[in-house]
């Protein structure tokens, strides 16, 4: 069952955000005030979900399970790291993504208020884990600070999160997670955005699987090495 | 070339890097991380968590704000447009009866119109004037999705109606 559900992880995700173009492009009206604009609608929304509950998610679940005693392995370790990987990849996407639908809609590329701001502050959370993790040689000291930076930083998220209801912003509100809980988004409109949602979503867990392989191999490829120098040695008798 | 092999395998590594070390690493990376935040909260942030005044908040401060630049948000009022070669002028209502007039320079955004939240960065002409010059526009849309035709249908030929 895990087998399939991995095998068919590629083409489903394929297929979610080949639809999602499709409705989006295609299908889906335009926006009655915003016009065409409203098609980044399908794209900015789900790339931030993804940059900042799903990957960010992962790295901070990952590292609380590292760090108690009773789940911790390399396992955890890896899955952090490569969340967050992958999670610098979609905070990127997410400010250029927000930043194309910004200049026409706002008439700025960028505005430095609570949202976007703490958005760019946590692409450099982000950037400083990675940092944070080659600074260290040692793989247990670097898996332990990696976990308790990588909760740390985890804070910053509902910050972002709420950072619309708390202060004054040029960005807007949510149309989906409101806080009254009520839909903001019309129709077919909320539809293939909601297929969005699942498909970067699925997209994520696609690349985090291939970046957590290509690590193992690295693991593995390090060992390999050491057990040849070692061998090497033993054959020249020293 | 074997010879070369064996003499790079057998040349002694360098003993793996202290403790001390990757903690000196670390605590280079915090640093470097605490100064590029403290820049981006100067940038943002720490100069006004609130991105603007509104037009009822700009009024109730009128004398304190002065001619300071400063962001001001209101509701774009229909019938007040007027295109002009430098930019655009308009009246900003807040809630009830407080009204700006702004004057600002520079092509407004595409969103522009009537009906619209907007945030006009400028400033007041004088401490007691209501008028306004602004030197961008920026447009606040709302987090509302609505279809442009929601009540039109498809005819079987394909073509809407």
């Amino acid at each position: 069952m895990i087998k399939l559900s991995q095998r068919l992880l590629g083409p489903v995700t394929l297929l979610l955000l080949g639809l999602t173009f499709w409705l989006g492009l295609w299908i889906t009206p335009p926006d009655a005030v915003q016009g065409n604009l409203v098609r980044l609608l399908y794209v900015h929304p789900p790339i931030a979900w993804v940059a900042l509950y799903v990957s960010f998610g992962t790295a901070s679940i990952a590292s609380c399970l590292y760090l108690w005693k009773r789940t911790r392995s390399e396992v955890m370790d890896r899955i952090a790291h490569c969340s967050m990987e992958v999670s610098v990849v979609f905070i990127a996407l997410t400010l250029i993504t927000g930043s194309i639908w910004g200049r026409p809609t706002w008439g700025v590329w960028w505005a430095w208020d609570a949202r976007l701001t703490s958005t760019a502050i946590l692409g450099v959370f982000a950037l400083a884990y990675l940092a944070l993790r080659r600074a260290n040689d040692d793989p247990t000291l670097r898996a332990r600070r990696g976990a308790v930076f990588a909760i740390l930083t985890a804070i910053n998220v509902p910050i972002i999160h709420f950072s619309v209801q708390w202060w004054k912003t040029l960005h807007q509100g949510a149309s989906v997670l409101t806080s009254n809980g009520t839909l903001n988004v019309h129709g077919s409109m909320l539809w293939t955005m909601l297929i969005g949602f699942v498909g970067f979503t699925l997209l994520f867990f696609w690349l985090l699987r291939y970046r957590y392989r290509l690590e193992v191999k690295r693991d593995l490829k390090v060992a390999d090495t050491v057990v040849e120098a070692l061998a090497l040695r033993q054959r020249e008798g020293v | 070339m074997a010879d070369v092999e064996v003499a790079s395998a057998l040349t002694p590594v360098e003993p793996p890097a202290s403790k001390s070390r990757s903690s000196w690493r670390s605590i280079g990376v915090i640093v470097v991380l605490v100064g590029v935040v403290v820049v981006l909260l100067s940038q943002g942030l720490l100069s006004s968590l609130n991105y603007f005044e509104t037009v009822d908040q700009a009024l109730g401060q009128r004398t304190s704000l002065g001619t300071k630049v400063i962001r001001l948000e209101g509701v774009v009022e229909p019938g007040t447009i007027s295109r002009t070669n430098s930019g655009a002028s308009f009246t900003l209502t807040g809630s009830g009866t407080h009204h700006v007039f702004v004057t600002a320079q520079g092509s407004p955004p595409q969103l522009f119109q009537a009906n619209i939240p907007v945030v006009v960065v400028g400033h007041f002409v004088s401490s007691t004037s209501l008028r306004f010059a602004g030197t961008q526009i920026m447009v606040k849309h709302s987090s509302s999705y609505i279809a442009a035709h929601p009540n039109r249908v498809k005819a079987p030929n394909g073509t809407s109606r």
